[in-house]
């Protein structure tokens, strides 16, 4: 293994000197002033770019600049809020510009996959948000800050638990057994974490949506691609400047689980324990938030640096959840033999300690006993030996669940002009992951620890990323053409490596987790009780060629094309390779028409084919186990499968981008995108059992459908008296239809302990939509206290036992999808004078949720009432006393929320450069007809666990909508900050 | 352009550099098919009741354990199925969509709960028997002739189990193929040539701890040839009373002298124990009935390791057809007031209120209702497989698949329906002697039935046994009559594997009726 790290780094190597061993060329200087065409004003920050290259500046405090290019450049001159212009530089080495404001910006350089492009040379579908856009207050995570923002990004982080990261989709489902995330560029680094970039440090980030743009991605970009690019240094002289950022703030909770009052509680016939507990309050507290980041940036003509440190001390709602991270970056950037040669350095550190707490402990505070005490008058913790039944207090006193994570990248991107016309790039990174997680259950704790005599679990993993990339480009001006044409070669590898070990019965608690050495356990020869287990990936590696051309006629018709062929170590010899081709072609039609008011309205349309892989390694081996009972039992855990293929997204999207009027600006996009092959690990339960009885196998199992539609539109500069108002709106609306899968029909998604295993609540079957909730329909309550359903295809009688939820006289029926319709951002922004107030409203429609704690605990059960609390709702049906799954507990979810609000004000000082404080309240509001604690769709399943129970790993993505009992409560959030800049 | 020519070139040179181009996948974590175990069958020596032998032949006898004795497979069907057995709702606990109490009601359909376990369980081991015939063992040595004779063995009692409950299976005898899928018939024709033709390499004598020999073959003949009206629609008496005179007459089996030990956790090699699933808490998990029918508190009567789950009990006419005499009465079922280890009453803090007891648990053999309200004390527990104190959730006891006081009893019911009453009475009065009861006198089918049932409860067996006297369609507690369903003495294919066979180039068709 040595020896291969070895060879693997002397190619690297190789590779590197191969890409940077260049030749020189010719070049010059141009210097140049920047103006308003409004006032004459100096404008300070313009992005200058030599086109086609990375080469560029950004003009100092007096709107100057210097820059030096290759013959026959053309720079482009771009600023936010400004048109961008283009200008030849010919003989000249003075090039003044004076640019026209542009509310219908359609004009900004926007970074694509390796290189940038104006953004109406764009073919495809990118979104671009900058620092002004993004979601403010409490953000403790990058994705935070896109959440309703983008047309078709579905972010969705459900109560808000500070240690789980979100569900993030684009466009819906893209693959069923693969990575359904998105793919992450950091500042160029390939598959970067998103853990190790602060909200802070991130300048802008774009999303690639459609598959024409992230063809170039190849097998990483069917899910998307989002670009991140992290805060530069600036090079105005002498511009050293400092930033401080901070904030405080409190989380509470907003919505929680309605149950009976210990009052109410003993009239529907409990147990009175004597005391009077609210327990869903015993668990929850007032989280307060401290953050700090300070940066430190400048630079020169030649070399730009920033420096960032980011303190954050997280807590969550949930008694004891939070986390403390520390994140540093820093940036260098440097050019040299007259701007030709561009170095850029980039690396980051984080460093967080998490306290993850108990999730369950909501679940059971939700359930407990109201008339429970806390504890016996002797200090123990009151509790009762009943099924999934644990003192939620207790659960979080007496037990540990924490963790630590260090994350480390580092990147250098070297670009070279070679000639006027010929610039090559390379770029080498590397990232870190390391976790180590600690549980540890008290040798008192009724909750998994009790029955062990304490109980220990510890993990530890650790990832190594190796990117080696390097491309280049060649552009070139002939007539009325523009063309630019790359060439690339990517080389990625991920390494991962794991142990768990869990045993129990210590000696003492005194030293939780940390002596294993002392289990009891050890003794027993159990296997199951003294649980370990490690783990190695291969040494996993993606290889891929690539090229594009874009190219430019008459600055008003654009084509691009690309084509990447990738190779993956996961697949079988034969099928390794694939090949994923682009184009796109888009057309400036104020150019060639008279539009009237339109002064921009761009046609555009893209095609582009994207493949997808799932996390595992050796899907085309057979690979065996070797189990521990009977004495040794050697079983085949995997079938190989040598034919599996690429799974592959072919994209269609066709949009326009328009500007009339001077103020309205929008985009409008529709497409069709078609999985094919998905990949899947099928159990041996769903595969032939009599051909393949054990282990599982990858197949190529289906092919998938998504068709939708997304609209933008930004109204720029309403005004009221002195009040300036900017809305903007994003809508978005999808539906995806399976169309092949090896599985005609079948349901999903059990419901779980008590009582309501066997119950599927979803239904996915070839031909129809996703997110199916199945189910019989409520009709009425027996005399029993039984639920009575409706006969729904009159056959004069009710079949609505699980054993017939296909069968063609079962009366079942859809209940309800869940994914959303419909989904809608509505920002505002409004400025009077000094003061900025911006309100954002996110809403979703159309998609239900089966409340799971409604599902088990509303029907007033003679017998459970004694085991668990009841759940009030204005939905409960009196008289009924038997809980059975049906369409009683499917609830339309539809909500607007006010999600974010801020009112900031900017004070006008002379020894500061800015000096900005701010008050926001994150979740202010929420509108919704459901009656659980949270809204918000439920895009996967996380599948049921009870009585202590550890939930499944892989959530299960054609199960959306059922949300469960362990939810994190819905916090509101209310933030003070301010922001100093020297 | 000569830069364009340079650079291209490079790049050339660039990709032929070994690296950059290779996409071998070296697997780290799991074992390949290169992996050839050091010693072949023996991972652990240390257990605690008694090894398998370390003969390569663990993995496929291994198989039984799964399904036997746990919640959601074979054991499920055939004891829920039957009158011996019940999952009542409890309330909002163990509805489960219905499905226990569709089994119970006979209300059988392609997806009702357990088939499909029963189903793969069946064929996961049927894979491995074949692999090993086939490919050998781990370490690439191939099975002498009378280790490939029990494999056959084990592979004809795996297909055994197929043709009692779904009939009509593809019979795959290669690892990896697939085959027709077979009428009932054909499959009862392959299990007993495969019975036959294994015989004479068999061991003779008593098998090793987990294997087989001769006995198992024979023994397993008895019960196919007993069954072979059922099967095939012409019966076998004769054959199955030689089969079961070639067990009793071996002199290697003997009745145990208490019924009580054949199935306690120390029931290791057993003198009647002809073929087990060896059972162990540390080295062969899979039998649960501790967690499967005990209430939660009762966790504090046997220090478990896990709180129990309250499903299973025994119906009141079953539990009531023992007399109070009978051994087997207070060994097959746990009834009364229940105390933690020191003595005190258990208490159950959620108890009905219409409860008599209140919350000292008390387990009554009537039982209110089965659904939806079914008391959650209610119900004669499981407890033929004894429990230890400090029970893990899998049990040690070892499971009897095929014993000889089945055989006997075997012998007795072909004997009686050929006419030999007296000799079905010699037969059936052994095993009364032991268990405590007088010796009968008279003999009828139901009481010849009545006494299988007293005998065998547990073990899986009741509901072949109600079919094959024809009371399978009879009405019992909270269950109609369903004798119009003649179909149902065939349970469905499951509805997956129909599904999943859609793709293989023999696909399952439903039995006739589903």
């Amino acid at each position: 293994m040595i020896r291969l790290y070895l060879s693997l780094r002397r190619s690297v190597a190789l590779c590197l000197l191969l890409a940077t061993s260049v030749a020189f060329a010719q070049e010059r200087v141009v210097t140049g002033k920047i103006t308003s065409a409004d006032d004459g004003s100096a404008i300070p920050g313009v992005n200058i770019l030599e086109k086609g290259t990375s080469n560029g500046t950004v003009s100092d405090a007096d709107g100057n600049y210097r820059i030096s290019v290759g013959a026959n450049a053309t720079l482009v001159f771009s600023f936010v809020g400004y048109a961008s212009q283009e200008a030849v530089v010919g003989g000249r080495s003075t090039v003044d510009v004076s640019m026209a404001s542009d509310v219908t910006a359609l004009s900004e350089i926007v970074v694509v996959g390796y290189g940038s492009q104006e953004k109406k040379e764009i073919t495809s579908s990118v979104v671009s948000l900058s620092t002004e856009q993004f979601n403010r207050g409490n953000i403790n995570d990058p994705t935070q800050l896109l959440q309703g923002k983008v047309p078709g990004l579905s972010i969705y982080n459900r109560g808000g638990d500070p240690n789980s990261a979100a569900t993030i989709r684009l466009r819906g489902i893209s693959t069923v057994g693969a990575n359904t995330s998105p793919l992450v560029v950091i500042d160029g680094v390939i598959g970067a974490s998103l853990d190790n970039v602060d909200p802070n440090d991130i300048e802008t980030i774009n999303v690639l949506k459609d598959g024409s743009a992230a063809a170039i991605y190849g097998s990483r970009g069917s899910s998307g691609v989002i670009l991140v690019t992290t805060k530069r240094g600036s090079k105005k002289a002498g511009g050293l400047s400092a930033e401080y950022g901070g904030f405080v703030a409190a989380a509470t909770v907003l919505r929680a689980q309605p149950v009976m009052s210990a009052s109410e509680y003993i009239a529907a016939g409990g147990n009175n324990l004597g005391s009077v507990t609210d327990w869903q309050d015993e668990v929850t507290r007032t989280g307060i938030t401290n953050v700090h980041n300070i940066a430190i940036g400048g630079g020169n003509q030649n070399t730009t640096f920033r420096m960032s440190t980011n303190f954050r001390n997280v807590q969550g709602v949930l008694v004891g959840s939070g986390f403390e991270q520390v994140n540093t970056r820093a940036n260098l950037t440097h050019s040299a033999l007259d701007n030709k040669l561009k170095i850029d350095l980039n690396m980051s550190l984080t460093n967080r300690n998490s306290n993850f707490s108990f999730n369950e402990a909501l679940r059971y505070a939700v359930l407990f006993n109201p008339t429970a005490p806390i504890r016996f008058p002797n200090g123990n913790f009151y509790q009762a030996i009943l099924f999934d039944n644990f003192n939620p207090v207790a659960i979080i006193e007496q037990n540990i669940n924490k963790g630590k994570r260090k994350n480390l990248n580092y990147n250098a991107n070297i670009g070279y002009s070679i000639t006027d016309n010929l610039s090559i790039n390379a770029n080498y990174g590397q990232q870190f992951e390391t976790n180590f997680n600690g549980e540890y259950y008290s040798r008192n704790s009724l909750f998994r620890g009790l029955n062990r005599g304490g109980l220990a679990r510890r993990y530890t993993s650790d990832r190594s990323f190796t990117l080696f990339e390097t491309y280049a480009t060649y552009s070139k001006s002939v007539n009325k053409i523009n063309f630019d044409v790359s060439g690339g070669y990517s080389f990625q590898q991920d390494e991962f490596e794991d142990l768990f070990i869990e045993m129990g019965n210590f000696p003492s608690d005194a030293l939780g987790y940390n002596a294993l050495e002392t289990s009891g356990d050890r003794l027993s020869g159990i296997a199951d009780l003294v649980n370990i287990n490690s783990n190695a990936s291969p040494q996993n590696r993606i290889i891929a060629t690539f090229a594009r051309v874009n190219l430019t006629f008459d600055n008003a018709i654009f084509f691009n094309a690309s084509v990447r062929r990738e190779g993956s170590s996961k697949l079988g010899a034969d099928n390794q390779y694939g090949i994923f081709p682009a184009a796109g072609l888009g057309v400036d039609m104020t150019k060639y028409f008279s539009l009237g008011r339109f002064d921009a309205l761009k046609v555009r349309v893209g095609y582009g084919v994207t493949g997808s892989l799932p996390n595992e390694s050796g899907l085309a081996q057979d690979l065996f186990g070797y189990g521990l009972g009977s004495g040794g039992t050697v079983t085949k855990i995997r079938n190989a499968n040598p034919d599996l293929r690429w799974e592959q997204k072919e994209e269609i999207n066709a949009g326009i981008d328009f500007g009339f009027g001077g103020k309205l600006s929008g985009t409008f996009d529709v497409y069709t995108r078609n999985i094919r092959d998905f990949i899947l690990e099928q159990p041996a339960n769903l595969i032939d059992r009599a051909v393949y009885p054990v282990g599982s196998l990858f197949f190529n199992a289906g092919a998938l459908n998504t068709r939708g539609v997304e609209l933008a539109l930004n109204y720029n500069s309403v005004q009221i008296g002195q009040v300036t108002w900017n809305p903007g709106i994003v809508l978005s609306s999808y539906r995806t239809v399976l169309d092949e899968f090896i599985i005609d029909e079948q349901t999903r998604a059990n419901l779980g302990a008590p009582g309501q295993n066997g119950t599927n609540m979803i239904k996915v079957k070839v031909g129809e939509e996703i997110g199916q909730i199945w189910g019989p329909v409520f009709d009425g309550v027996e005399g029993n206290g039984a639920p009575r359903f409706k006969d729904i295809n009159g056959d004069g009688q009710v079949i609505s036992a699980q054993g017939s939820a296909l069968a063609p006289n079962g009366d079942f029926q859809k209940l309800g999808n869940g994914i959303p319709a419909m989904e809608l951002g509505w920002t505002n922004q409004l400025t009077f004078k000094n003061w900025d107030l911006n309100a954002f409203f996110r809403a979703a429609f159309g998609h239900s949720l089966v409340n799971n704690f409604r599902a088990f605990y509303e029907p007033i059960d003679p017998g459970a009432i004694n085991s668990y609390n009841r759940i009030i709702t204005d939905k409960a049906v009196s008289g009924l006393t038997v809980a059975q799954f049906s369409s009683l507990y499917v609830e339309k979810a539809d909500f607007l929320k006010l999600d974010n609000i801020t009112l900031g004000y900017n004070f006008k000082t002379n020894r500061l450069k800015n000096l900005r404080a701010f008050f926001n309240i994150q979740n202010a509001f929420v509108l919704t007809n459901y009656t659980g604690i949270d809204p918000e769709p439920v895009l996967a399943d996380p599948g049921s666990a009870d009585n202590g129970g550890f939930a499944p790993l892989t959530p299960d993505v054609l199960s959306p909508g059922i949300d469960r009992r362990n939810s994190y409560f819905t916090s509101r959030t209310f933030t003070f900050g301010v922001n100093i800049g020297l | 352009m000569k830069h364009l020519v340079k650079y291209s070139l490079m790049t050339v040179v660039m990709f032929g550099a070994s690296s950059c181009m290779d996409l071998d996948e070296e697997i780290r974590g799991d074992f390949t098919q290169n992996f050839t175990p050091a010693n072949p069958g023996v991972g652990v020596k240390n257990n605690v009741n008694k090894a398998t032998p370390s003969d390569g032949l663990s993995a496929a006898f291994a198989a039984v354990l799964n399904g036997t004795a746990n919640h959601g497979s074979y054991f499920s069907v055939q004891e829920i199925s039957s009158d011996e057995a019940v999952i009542t709702q409890k309330g909002g606990d163990w509805f489960d969509g219905g499905i226990w109490l569709d089994m119970h009601r006979h209300n059988f359909t392609p997806t009702v709960g357990g088939i499909n376990g029963a189903w793969g369980d069946a064929y996961n081991g049927i894979q491995q028997c074949n692999s090993l015939l086939d490919n050998g063992k781990a370490d690439k040595t191939a099975l002498s002739a009378s280790e490939a004779a029990q494999i056959r063995t084990l592979r004809a009692y795996y297909y055994w189990r197929l043709l009692d409950m779904f009939g009509r299976v593809k019979i795959i005898t290669k690892a990896g193929g697939d085959a027709e899928q077979a009428t009932r018939v054909q499959v009862y024709n392959f299990v007993e040539s495969e019975l036959v033709a294994a015989l004479p390499d068999l061991p003779a004598g008593r098998q090793e701890y987990g294997r087989v020999s001769k006995g198992a073959a024979n023994a397993l003949l008895s019960r196919l040839y007993l069954n072979a009206g059922v099967y095939k629609g012409a019966p076998e008496w004769q054959k199955a009373i030689d089969a079961a005179d070639a067990v009793i007459n071996s002199g290697v089996y003997s009745l145990s002298a208490e019924y009580k030990d054949v199935f306690s956790p120390a029931n290791v090699e057993n003198p009647e124990h002809i073929f087990v699933a060896p059972f162990d808490e540390a080295t062969g998990g899979g039998m649960n009935f501790a967690q499967m029918t005990l209430h939660y508190p009762s966790q504090l009567t046997f220090n478990l390791a896990q709180q129990p789950w309250n499903g299973y009990s025994t119906l009141e006419e079953f539990y009531n057809s023992y007399d109070n005499a009978d051994k087997r009465k207070a060994n097959n079922f746990i009834v009364g007031p229940q105390t933690d280890v020191a003595g005190n009453p258990i208490l159950d803090l959620a108890f009905d209120k219409e409860d008599p007891d209140g919350p000292e648990i008390n387990y009554t053999p009537k039982i209110n209702q089965l659904a939806p309200n079914g008391s959650r004390q209610a119900g004669a527990r499981l407890g033929k497989f004894s429990f230890k104190l400090g029970q893990q959730p899998n049990m040690d006891n070892d499971f009897p698949l095929l014993r000889l006081g089945e055989v006997i009893l075997n012998k007795a019911e072909a004997q009686f329906r050929l006419g030999n009453t007296a000799g079905a009475l010699t037969e059936v009065n052994k095993i009364r002697a032991r268990a405590g009861v007088p010796a009968l006198t008279s003999l009828t089918e139901g009481s010849l039935l009545a006494e299988r049932g007293r005998e065998l409860f547990q073990e899986a067996l009741r509901r072949t046994d109600q079919i094959r006297f024809g009371v399978w369609g009879n009405a019992w507690w909270e269950k109609p009559n369903t004798a119009a369903k003649t179909h149902q003495v065939l349970m469905p294919i499951p509805k997956e594997q129909i599904d999943a066979s859609q793709t293989s180039t023999f696909k399952l068709t439903q039995n006739p009726g589903y």
